[in-house]
C-alpha cells in the first residue's frame, strides 16, 4: 500500500479548497463584516433584509423602520367594511430578528451615497451595500385646499391609524348620507386597491345604509386593473356612482365639496382622497428618482439604482418594470435583490431571477376576484409571460388569497 | 497521520458538495433555488405552504411536479393562480425546479382538523387507498401522487373539482372511476376524505 506523503496531502487539500469556493455563495474568507443597510421595513425591504440573512449570515444587516409593527395593506380595505380587524393585520418584527437581524426603530434621515452611510438622527450607519424600500409618498400640493387639511381629510392609503379613522366615519354616518372616494392618476400604490375599496364600501353601504351611495372619482380614463371584472362587480351595487376621467383638482373642508378637472363640483359627507404619489422622501432627496421626479429607476436584474452605485431600490417607489406596485411583487423584488446583493458582495456575477404577481381583490364580505402575472427576463429586462384572471368572483378566489396571506406574511417576516 | 487527515478532509469536502442539495441550505445555493424564488410568497419557504388551500411542494416526486406543472400550463387543471406561474416554470428551467422541491424536507399541514370529519374520512378512505397507498403515501413510480398531510382545504379543492369533472387525468378510464367514485359522496364526505389524508403523516 502506497504511503501518502506529505505532498499527496497538499494536493488533496488543494482540491478541497478548490471545491470550496464553488460549491456556494458564502463565504468563509476571514474579510471584513460586510454591513447592509435596509431603509423601509414593509413587504420590499423586510424580505430582504430577512432573505440575506438566510443567504448568507456572515453579512451584517441593519433594518431602519420607524414603526414597531407591520401593517399589511392588503386586506385592509376589508376593515374598512367591517369583515376584518386592523389587529388580524398586524404583526411584529420578532421573526427577522430571529435571522439576526439589526433592527432600529428609527427613520432614516440622509443618505451620503459618497461615504457609504445613512444618517439616522445625529448618528450614522456605514454600508457596503444599501437597500431602499421607503415606500410612497403623497403629492399633497396636486391638490388645492388638501395640504392644510391632510390631517382630517383621510387617505387610509398606509394601512393604520387612518384605516380605523374612515371605517368609525363609515359607520357613523347617516343612513343617506354621500360617500365620495377619489382614485389618484397611475403610477399609484396596489392599481386595483381604489377599485376594490370601492366595492367593498359599496357592499357595506347596500347592507348598513341602504338610502347613501357612494361617487368615485377617477382621475384615469378607466378602472386601472382588472378592469372587466370590476366593471362586472360594479352592475351589483346600484349605489355605486363611478365616474372616469374626473381628476381631483380643489377640496373645500367647509363646504364639504370637491372640484374635479372638468370643473364639476361635488358635495360629500364622508370624503376619502387618495393623493397623487411619488417615491418617499428619502429616495427622492437622495437623487434616486428619474427625469418624473417621482419614481426610482432600478436595474432589472439586481435592482441596483440606475443613478447611484451601491444603493439598491426595491418596492412600491420604483418604475420602468412591467409589474405593478403590489405586495407580491415588493416581496418578490426583496429576494431576488438579496441574492444579488449577497452575490456581488461575495464578488458573484447575480443570478438572472425575475418576479411574480399574485393579486387578489375582495368584492363584498366573501367573494375575490384575483390576477395573476408571470414574468421571465429577455436582455436584462423584465418581460411578462403571461397574465390570468379569474373568470368572475368566487368564494373559492377567497379562500385562496387567505392561504396566500398566510403564506406571504410568513414569507415576509417568518 | 497524513492518512487521517485526508480522511477527514475528503469527507469535509463531500459534506461541502452536498451542501447545495441539502435543505438546510440557503435558498441562494443552487439554481433551482433560485428560480423557485418565486414560488415561496404562496408556497411558503421551500415549499412547505401554510396556506390551507395552498399545496405543500416540499419533498415531491420530480416527475409528479413535472406532470402537474404541464397540465397546469395546458389548462388541463385550470387554476389561475397556477397558469401563469407554471409557464414561468416551463420557460426557466422544469427540471431544476422540480429537483429542488423533491429534496426539501416535508413538513405536514399544520392546521388542526376537525376530528368528526376525520373519522367520516376515515371509513370512506380504502376507495382512495387502492391508488394513493393505505397512508396516502402516492406511487412515485406510476406519477400518483402523495396525499398525506397536504393541507385539507387543498385535497377538499381537488376532490370537489374532480367530482365535477373540472380537472381532466390522463387516463380515461382512471378519470371514469374516480368520477364513478365520488358521485355518491356530499360535501360533508369530501371534506371528511380531505381531513383524514391531511392528517396523515409519512412512516
Amino acid at each position: 500500500m502506497k504511503t501518502l506523503t506529505r505532498r499527496d496531502f497538499l494536493k488533496a487539500s488543494g482540491m478541497g479548497v478548490a471545491l470550496l469556493g464553488s460549491s456556494g455563495v458564502s463565504s468563509f474568507a476571514a474579510e471584513a463584516k460586510r454591513r447592509v443597510v435596509v431603509i423601509g421595513g414593509g413587504w420590499g425591504g423586510a424580505t430582504t433584509a430577512k432573505y440575506i440573512r438566510l443567504s448568507d449570515s456572515s453579512i451584517e444587516v441593519t433594518l431602519l423602520e420607524p414603526n414597531k409593527e407591520f401593517i399589511s395593506c392588503p386586506f385592509s380595505n376589508l376593515v374598512l367594511s367591517g369583515v376584518e380587524s386592523l389587529k388580524n393585520l398586524t404583526m411584529n418584527y420578532d421573526g427577522l430578528r430571529k435571522h439576526g437581524v439589526r433592527i432600529r426603530h428609527e427613520a432614516a434621515s440622509a443618505i451620503e451615497p459618497d461615504k457609504k452611510r445613512v444618517r439616522v438622527g445625529k448618528d450614522s450607519l456605514e454600508y457596503d451595500r444599501l437597500v431602499l424600500s421607503p415606500g410612497i409618498d403623497f403629492q399633497w400640493d396636486q391638490v388645492e385646499g388638501l395640504a392644510q387639511a391632510k390631517d382630517t381629510v383621510l387617505h387610509a392609503w398606509k394601512a393604520g391609524p387612518q384605516t380605523v379613522q374612515l371605517a368609525k366615519q363609515l359607520q357613523s354616518m347617516k343612513d343617506g348620507d354621500v360617500v365620495v372616494m377619489t382614485v389618484p392618476p397611475v403610477a399609484y400604490r396596489c392599481p386595483p386597491g381604489p377599485y376594490e375599496r370601492a366595492s367593498l364600501i359599496a357592499w357595506y353601504l347596500q347592507t348598513k345604509k341602504p338610502k347613501s351611495k357612494l361617487i368615485v372619482l377617477d382621475a384615469n380614463k378607466d378602472i386601472v386593473s382588472k378592469t372587466g371584472l370590476f366593471k362586472a362587480v360594479f352592475k351589483d351595487y346600484s349605489n355605486l356612482d363611478y365616474r372616469p376621467s374626473q381628476k381631483v383638482e380643489k377640496i373645500d373642508v367647509g363646504a364639504k365639496e370637491v372640484t374635479t378637472e372638468t370643473g364639476d363640483k361635488v358635495k360629500y359627507d364622508v370624503i376619502n382622497l387618495i393623493p397623487p404619489q411619488r417615491a418617499a422622501a428619502i429616495a427622492v432627496e437622495a437623487d434616486l428618482v428619474g427625469g418624473d421626479k417621482r419614481w426610482c429607476e432600478v436595474d432589472h436584474v439586481t435592482y441596483e439604482s440606475v443613478k447611484q452605485k451601491n444603493i439598491h431600490v426595491v418596492g412600491d417607489s420604483t418604475i420602468g418594470l412591467p409589474v405593478p406596485k403590489s405586495g407580491n411583487v415588493a416581496n418578490a423584488m426583496g429576494k431576488i435583490c438579496a441574492t444579488a446583493v449577497v452575490h456581488l458582495l461575495n464578488g458573484k456575477e447575480p443570478p438572472v431571477i425575475a418576479p411574480g404577481n399574485t393579486c387578489y381583490s375582495w368584492v363584498n364580505d366573501k367573494e375575490a376576484i384575483a390576477v395573476v402575472n408571470s414574468y421571465k427576463i429577455e436582455n436584462g429586462k423584465v418581460v411578462q409571460i403571461e397574465q390570468k384572471l379569474t373568470p368572475g368572483k368566487s368564494v373559492g378566489t377567497a379562500q385562496n388569497s387567505l392561504a396566500w396571506r398566510s403564506s406571504i406574511w410568513n414569507d415576509v417576516l417568518g | 497521520m497524513w492518512n487521517c487527515l485526508l480522511v477527514v478532509f475528503v469527507l469535509i469536502t463531500v459534506v461541502l458538495m452536498c451542501a447545495p442539495f441539502n435543505a438546510a441550505a440557503g435558498p441562494l445555493d443552487s439554481s433551482g433555488a433560485q428560480k423557485a424564488l418565486v414560488c415561496s410568497a404562496c408556497h411558503g419557504f421551500a415549499g412547505n405552504s401554510p396556506g390551507n388551500t395552498i399545496p405543500i411542494i416540499a419533498g415531491m416526486a420530480p416527475n409528479y411536479f413535472k406532470k402537474a406543472i404541464k397540465d397546469y400550463a395546458e389548462g388541463k387543471r385550470p387554476s389561475p393562480e397556477m397558469e401563469p406561474y407554471s409557464k414561468y416554470v416551463l420557460q426557466v428551467g422544469i427540471d431544476e425546479i422540480a429537483d429542488y422541491f423533491a429534496v426539501q424536507l416535508r413538513q405536514p399541514a399544520k392546521a388542526r382538523l376537525d376530528s368528526n370529519a376525520v373519522k367520516r374520512g376515515a371509513a370512506l378512505a380504502a376507495q382512495c387507498a387502492a391508488c394513493h397507498g393505505s397512508n396516502g403515501e402516492g406511487d412515485a413510480f406510476r406519477t400518483i401522487p402523495a396525499i398525506q398531510g397536504q393541507p385539507a382545504g387543498y385535497l377538499q379543492v381537488q376532490l370537489t373539482i374532480l367530482k365535477e369533472n373540472k380537472r381532466k387525468l390522463d387516463d380515461a378510464a382512471v378519470e371514469d372511476a374516480k368520477k364513478t367514485m365520488l358521485k355518491p359522496m356530499s360535501d360533508a364526505d369530501l371534506a371528511g376524505l380531505a381531513a383524514y389524508f391531511s392528517s396523515l403523516q409519512s412512516q
